[in-house]
């Protein structure tokens, strides 16, 4: 990543997958340095993929949101794709409406003779240890949940493995970025409910903002999160992209000049808000230059969450029987999360590339910690 | 223009509404069509106004059969109704009005006020009726709003005129008005169907009198036919129309309402400091044309609404603050004048419906549990005692005739031990047989000491069951008079004039 | 009352005639049926529309048009297969098997009780939007109650019921307070206390005593062991109780003085008024019991399937309860038997889903159609009658020709 050409965090990502995975054909464009990076190594290296676990059966449940809900459920949803098309596995899937069907739909999944099953949301921890347990031959991932006791253990059964995500690291660099960005002096940042897997990216986004102010001895001020107050500016829904606009049009107009929403589909209209105005983006779990091209023109960059890939490869290990309950975090060192490549306008000079660079191997080294207040 | 009906037939289903019916209308006659409500007077009207299609039959025009496809087929062919409810819109004028529809314009779409102004008073002249075509609908009297129905009517080159009950809501001064129009109408070679159930005016008018009886006409009567005769044709049995009692000096006052003073939502005064009494075993009516008060007056007295002054006792105890619960509960028998709207729940079963009010007592209910039991029982005697004509006791009230339905009211209302009874309208809608029944029922709960008030606009209905009357106008009672101060002068006190110039 | 469709208007008022003749209820399942069958054929056709094997045999008609029988014949095969392969496994995934029955009825609880509540105030003349909201407090009031209270067995599921009824009914009574009191119109509070709902339910979780331990999610701990329903042959109790719920809503409409009231100013507040009721404890009185009524289907939710607390807990419970209690014509058996059979929907949908590959909005489609055809009765007889009205049409003719 030593350049800042979209190409080449494609290749990341790919380079992740190629490893994890073997053998698609778009890998190979990639960039096979990062594969060391890769979070598990896969013993077996399959050649001929479209055959290769034909009698396995990847299976999951979305949360209530639905796979179409051009967010986590449809990204994690992806990797369930993309399993079939790289491994040749059977699938089969069922959405659910509301959290009282979690356990049905779970079951409904076993019962289809499923091998693994990956359940979208911490919605359906309760549910998703439930049958892991009931049912040790079957394989479990959960999407943004681990199990931890308060000592930190993890408390999964061996069948049962929690993917998270540490989006707090991407947000920073997304944070430092923004703070170098801005004319006004002032960023903005919302989310869709004040819940962990939110207010991760919106802490380390802050925590950037101030990373910058401190180095630079700017003061760079940041709206919709208060990191002492753990408390900010929400639409309190994931679907209203009016909410989003009017959330994002309220800190524009206080000032900021550089919008990143965290609210799924509502954030869309955040970034609506930030091209009437004239302000940047900075969008969230995917590139936002492929999942929200219409937007692309006023894209800084966008933090990247892996979860295609995590789930992707948690049924890899399934099927190629490596599968362990040890909880999988997604990380930069790993890139299971990452930013994206800078958006087509945001002209960041090479100066500011390379601070990111380094910044970036700094978390990596832990010399940077991200998180902690 | 030459009307003639032949074997006229409309079904409804299984229901037949008109059978085989034969109608002559000669050009310039007054034909009145008498029947009782629900006798299928007015399905025949909307058949030949053309809002009903025949199921069988035709209808001829000077001998060619027509083919009525809407009110429009029928108005081009001379045919002009005046409905019950008036269709005028309120804030247009007269001229407005008239030319609603088929409105005149100067090209480019500029409406000409003028020629249906100039049409307006034309009309005016000729049959006498004496409208104004600047005024605004919404400030004219009824019976001239009426007039403005028939000008419409004759505007449309109408020389055949339904008149569909038109003197409902008219006070006697303007009935007597009425005629004298129909009259001159008939003079100057129009005809006139005119609908009614009141004897009275059918002999006062008509030249000929068709009589209709369960959809089928049951023969054709001269006006110098009685009254009794003609009830009989209608009801098909003989009737009593005028209920033999005696005036009575009634006891102590049961009923005492002192200084009521009603506003109404919309903050008009309504009624103006009202008082009167009604003593045990006497029959109070108050007569006036509608709208004058009268229904807040009642209301107030159940407890319906709250008087914004004065008070009301009941046997001496003040009573002005009970809701209707509590004034039902200490013997008042309600009888409402609109009885779909306040007396009866038409989706409910007759049984229901006679214990509508009682439902709550020992009688009925045990805790929280109804007695059914209690309830059929109640319904299978009062539909007996009252002669309420339905299928089963489980019929929907809204599926009875009018009579049946007011009877299903009073059967409640009297089946409980009363100290007073106010009833309003106890007989609107309501057949000539079913009439002389209630009429009577009210006479006895009189005579076995209720204080009785009865609210009506029918001063036949007044003269019938009063021993005193007052008069009620502008919210206010005007006069109380004896059962014997004569008609003209009853009617010229409910129009308005002080009892000392009317004396 | 004139400014909204009231509920009369939709809910044909047959009850009185209908409890003496059966013949009376005769038109109403008539229609009923036709109104299922008809949605089911055009489910049938989206199935067949949207199957690839179709689309692929209809291109390659479209292309080869020389072979039009063979794939003409392909295209009707595999539309009936695609039809026979969505439709038995529906049929499989609600009743097919014991835990397919299980999970029908476990979905229909919740339906039953939540509709029987719209049912009610439907019958009061109230059009009842807010059964989602009342729902949502219920499951905070008795999820609190049953993850936080350490109390015996029995006991305890005592009284999370009760917190969740009490709550539901409280939230129901407001409605009834505001419509009495300021005449407010239920429509508008319901709708509007459904969000204020949601948000209550929100800022309780965002509390550190209602979330897991260690857990900053919007997600309370499931309640425990003794405050939940017990289970006999896999079946949780609470079943039996929404069918309890069905009778007692029934004993009230019937057999109550509350009922004959709250029936009356239904049909007609003026009547009923003069008649000495009180419209205003009607109101609120029925409201309560509609609200304690969808504080009883959370209750089989959270209670009954063991559920953690989230915004989400009642899912559309409150949406498809108008929808139950309309295609029940808000009578309490009609209401049991719509239940069972969007229940049975809900579950089959599940199969539809996971074996046969249909998306799970098909059932959604379909639910929403018989709603449609049942709202619009006259619609639907036409459908029965068009062929009846044109045999009418030919006769009358002949009897032109012969005059």
């Amino acid at each position: 990543m030593k350049k800042t050409a979209r190409i080449a965090a494609v290749g990341v990502i790919a380079a992740l997958a190629l490893t994890a995975c073997g053998d698609r054909e778009d890998d190979k464009k990639g960039d096979d340095t990062k594969s060391s990076s890769a979070p598990t190594d896969v013993s077996s290296s399959p050649t001929d993929a479209l055959d290769q676990y034909p009698d396995f059966k990847a299976c999951m449940v979305s949360d209530s949101g639905g796979f179409d809900d051009k967010s986590f459920n449809q990204t994690s949803h992806d990797g369930l794709t993309n399993a079939v098309a790289d491994y040749g596995v059977q699938s089969a899937e069922v959405e659910s409406n509301d959290p009282s069907q979690f356990a049905d739909n779970i079951q409904s999944m076993v019962d289809e003779g499923c091998n693994s099953i990956t359940t979208v949301g911490f919605l359906l921890a309760d549910d998703t240890i439930a049958s892991a347990t009931e049912n040790p031959d079957i394989d479990y991932s959960i999407v943004d949940f681990a199990y931890f006791d308060d000592k930190g253990n993890n408390t999964a059964p061996a069948n049962l493995k929690g993917l998270t995500f540490n989006t707090g690291q991407p947000s920073f660099l997304a944070g430092y970025l923004a703070a170098a960005k801005t004319q006004s002096g002032v960023v903005g940042t919302f989310g869709g409910l004040n819940i962990p897997t939110v207010t991760i990216f919106m802490d380390g986004f802050a925590q950037g903002v101030d990373y910058y102010n401190e180095e630079n001895g700017t003061d760079v001020a940041v709206l919709g999160w208060d990191r002492e107050k753990k408390d900010g500016s929400f639409t309190e829904d994931f679907e209203s992209t009016t909410k989003g606009q009017n959330v994002a049009e309220e800190l524009i107009s206080q000032g900021a000049d550089i919008i990143f929403p965290v609210a799924g589909p509502a954030g869309l209209g955040g970034l609506q808000a930030a091209k009437d105005n004239g302000a940047w983006g900075i969008w969230v779990d995917t590139d936002g230059c492929v999942s929200a091209s219409e937007y692309c023109d006023i894209l800084l960059t966008s933090v990247m969450k892996g979860m295609d890939v995590a789930v992707e490869q948690g049924i890899a290990d399934a099927a190629a029987g490596t599968f362990s309950n040890e909880p999988y975090s997604g990380t930069l060192e790993n890139g299971g999360v990452d930013l994206a490549p800078f958006g087509p306008n945001a002209d960041i000079d090479d100066d500011l590339s390379a601070t990111i660079d380094d910044l970036k191997q700094q978390i990596i080294d832990g010399t940077i910690e991200v998180g902690a207040p | 223009m030459r009307l003639e009906i032949k074997g006229l037939t409309k079904r409804f289903g299984s229901f037949t509404a008109n059978d085989q019916i034969d109608l002559v209308i000669e050009p310039g006659e007054i034909h009145c069509l008498l029947g009782e409500n629900g006798a299928g007077k007015s399905t025949l009207m909307n058949m030949l106004y053309g809002l009903l299609t025949p199921t069988e039959g035709e209808i001829l025009l000077d001998g060619a059969p027509t083919d009525f496809q809407g009110p429009g087929d029928a108005l081009a062919a001379g045919i002009g109704m005046v409905h019950q409810h008036f269709m005028l819109v309120p804030v247009f004028t007269v001229a407005e009005n008239v030319m609603l529809g088929h409105e005149k314009t100067r090209g480019a779409g500029i409406l000409n006020r003028e020629a249906a102004r100039k049409q307006v008073r034309e009309l005016s002249e000729r049959y006498q009726l004496h409208v104004d075509p600047d005024a605004l609908i919404e400030d004219i009297p009824v019976g001239v709003q009426q007039r403005v129905e028939i000008i419409k009517a004759l505007a449309g080159n109408a020389k055949i005129l339904i008149l569909d009950e038109p003197t409902a809501v008219l006070t006697p001064q303007e009935i007597d008005e009425l005629m004298g129009i129909m009259r001159e109408l008939k003079a100057q070679g129009t005809s006139i169907i005119f609908i009614t159930h009141k004897l009275r005016e059918v002999k006062a008018v008509g030249d000929k009198i068709t009589v209709i009886r369960r959809g089928k006409v049951v023969g054709t009567a001269p006006p110098t036919a009685s009254e009794a005769e003609l009830a009989e044709m209608m009801v098909g049995r003989s009737v009593e129309l005028a209920v033999s009692k005696e005036n009575k000096i009634g006891g102590d006052a049961v009923l005492r309402a002192s200084n009521i003073t009603v506003v109404d939502p919309r903050g008009h005064l309504v009624v103006k400091d009202v008082s009167f009494e009604v003593r045990g075993g006497e029959v109070l009516g108050i007569a006036g044309v509608q709208g004058n008060g009268q229904t807040e007056l009642i209301k107030s007295l159940l407890g319906l609404v709250k008087p914004d002054a004065g008070k009301i006792e009941l046997e001496g105890k003040d009573i002005s603050r009970h809701g209707p619960r509590q004034s039902l509960a200490e013997g008042i028998g309600y009888v409402p004048e609109d009885r779909s709207h306040d007396g009866y729940v038409g989706s409910f079963s007759v049984r229901e419906n006679l214990v509508l009010d009682l439902y709550r007592t020992k009688e009925f209910s045990a805790g929280p549990a109804l007695k059914l039991d209690a309830i059929t029982a109640n319904a299978k005697h009062r539909i007996e005692e009252f002669d309420i004509r339905t299928e089963t006791p489980e019929t929907p009230v809204a599926s009875l005739s009018g009579g049946n339905q007011q009877k299903v009211v009073i059967a409640r209302e009297f089946s409980r031990p009363l100290k007073v009874l106010i009833a309003s309208q106890p007989t609107r809608g309501v057949d000539v047989g079913s009439i002389e029944f209630i009429h009577k029922r009210i006479i006895r709960e009189r005579d076995q000491g209720t204080a009785v008030l009865i609210v009506s606009t029918e001063l036949d209905e007044i003269y019938a069951l009063s021993d005193r009357i007052a008069v009620m106008y502008d919210g206010r009672i005007v006069a109380t008079v004896s059962p014997d101060t004569p008609r003209e002068q009853l009617g010229l006190l409910m129009a308005g004039a002080t009892p000392e110039v009317s004396a | 009352m004139a400014m909204s469709p009231t509920p009369e208007a939709i809910v044909p008022d047959t009850e009185p005639a209908a409890k003496r003749d059966v013949s009376s209820w005769l038109p109403t399942v008539r229609d009923t049926l036709l109104a299922i069958a008809l949605a089911l054929t055009v489910g049938a056709f989206l199935v067949i529309v949207s199957d690839e094997q179709v689309i692929d045999a209809f291109k390659d008609l479209i292309a080869y048009p020389g072979s039009f029988l063979i794939y003409a014949g392909d295209i009707v095969k595999y539309s009936a297969e695609a039809v026979w392969d969505a439709y038995s496994a529906l049929v499989r995934g609600a009743v097919g098997s014991g835990p397919a029955l299980q999970r029908t009825l476990e979905r229909s609880a919740p339906l039953i009780c939540a509709g029987l509540g719209v049912a009610i105030a439907f019958r009061a003349g109230l059009f009842n939007i807010g059964a989602q909201g009342q729902a949502l407090v219920g499951a905070l009031a008795a999820g609190y109650v049953g993850f936080t209270y350490d109390l015996p067995a029995g006991i305890h599921l005592v009284a999370a019921i009760a917190a969740g009824l009490a709550a539901g009914a409280f939230w129901g009574g407001l409605v009834g307070w505001l419509k009495a009191t300021s005449g407010a119109h239920e429509v508008i509070t319901t709708i509007m206390l459904n969000n204020v709902a949601r948000f209550v339910v929100l800022y309780f979780l965002a509390k550190e005593a209602f979330q897991k331990h260690n857990s900053d999610n919007l997600i309370t701990p499931p309640p425990m062991d003794s405050a939940t329903f017990p289970t006999v042959g896999g079946l949780h109790l609470g079943i039996p109780l929404a069918v309890v719920a069905a009778g007692a809503v029934w004993w009230i409409l019937d057999r109550s003085k509350l009922g004959f009231e709250l029936r009356a100013v239904g049909a007609n507040p003026d009547a009923s008024r003069t008649a000495g009721m009180s419209t205003t404890k009607v109101y609120i009185m029925v409201m309560a019991i509609a609200g304690l009524l969808s504080g009883l289907a959370a209750c089989m939710t959270v209670l009954g399937l063991h559920q953690s607390v989230t915004d989400q807990v009642v899912g559309s419970v409150g949406f498809d309860a108008i929808t139950v209690a309309l295609l029940g014509r808000a009578t309490p058996l009609g209401t049991v038997l719509a239940g069972l059979l969007f229940g049975a929907l809900s579950a089959g949908g599940l199969g539809m889903q996971a074996s046969a590959g249909v998306p799970p909005e098909l059932i959604q489609v379909i639910q929403a159609l018989i709603v449609l055809f049942v709202a619009a009765p006259a619609l639907v007889r036409n459908f029965g009658r068009i062929k009846r009205r044109r045999t009418k049409k030919s006769s009358v003719e002949t009897e032109g020709a012969v005059a």
